[in-house]
């Protein structure tokens, strides 16, 4: 399945359409799950409106860590079989994943002022999602930093795969330690613990955000894709003259 | 319960739909930007041939 995308040029064929093709199904996701997730879902017993922070804030929690799961397995496959797009597919899922943690640690923050009595706590679950954010942006930093994009394709690798020893954490923190944060709720053994009303939404919001992240993810690899080709045009330019 | 607390609500999902609209539109313009120079390229290469 994966060599069906080694090739650039069939990759840019089958993403011409795919990108567009995740686009729209992003807006209509996002169309149907936000007014579904404001409006018709209802309060919680405790929290009263606040809980509708939940459907943008546990989405981006969910895809923020998936993406840096995307991102290792890519980083993997680039040193281990030199795999022609998987430093492209890496470092175009970055900038998406820094977005969608940024987004969770903000909305999380808003979701904690009414319903913790604060804005932010140095627990377990807080902290490690924090370390995930920088985590990302120094992955970030490490590609425009080094100018041979080899080199830079190998340590901002390594980086990523040292960095998933994180996942566990953020994951497994509320198990670990005493934290603030509540435990699982959704995914967990012996089911979700939340009201069926509240899951379509939450999974509408989901697939939106899914959704999102392939067409950013798609467009991103094509961008990159035609920036090489115009610098190793530019290159060759250069060195005939 | 907590009572109100709707304009948490509104601060969350305005930072949530502004963020991931500035970042679609970011994609989508350094994405464009680099596909017209490649159109460019292209269009050169095929003038020289």
């Amino acid at each position: 399945m994966l060599s069906v995308f080694a090739n650039p040029a069939r990759f840019m064929q089958l993403s011409g359409w795919a990108a567009p093709l995740f686009a729209v199904l992003a807006l209509v996701l996002f169309a149907v799950g936000v007014p579904w997730a404001l409006i018709y879902s209802p309060a919680d017993y405790q929290q009263g409106e606040t809980v509708r922070i939940m459907y943008v804030h546990v989405p981006a929690a969910w895809w923020s860590l998936a993406i840096y799961g995307f991102m290792g397995v890519a980083s993997f496959v680039g040193v281990v079989w030199r795999h022609a797009l998987a430093d492209v597919a890496a470092r175009a899922a970055a900038p998406i994943g820094a977005t969608f943690a940024g987004l969770c640690l903000i909305t999380g923050s808003l979701w904690g002022a009414p319903t913790w009595g604060t804005w932010w706590e140095w627990d377990g679950r807080l902290t490690s999602m924090l370390v995930l954010f920088i985590i990302y942006l120094g992955y970030i930093a490490l590609w425009n930093a080094v100018e041979d994009e080899e080199k830079a394709a190998r340590l901002a690798a390594i980086l990523c795969l040292v960095g998933l020893i994180n996942l566990p954490i953020v994951h497994f923190s509320v198990v670990w330690w005493s934290t603030l944060h509540q435990p699982a709720s959704v995914f967990r053994p012996g089911g979700s613990a939340i009201d069926p009303a509240m899951m379509g939404p939450l999974f509408a919001m989901a697939f939106a955000y899914m959704a999102l992240f392939g067409a950013l993810l798609l467009t991103n690899m094509r961008a990159a894709i035609n920036r090489r080709r115009v610098e190793a045009a530019r290159m060759r330019g250069a060195n005939a003259a | 319960m907590i009572t109100g607390g709707w304009h948490f609500v509104v601060a969350a999902y305005a930072v949530t739909l502004g963020g991931l609209a500035v970042l679609a539109v970011t994609v989508a313009l350094r994405a464009r930007g680099w596909a017209k120079r490649a159109r460019e390229l292209d269009a050169k290469r095929s003038a020289e041939q």
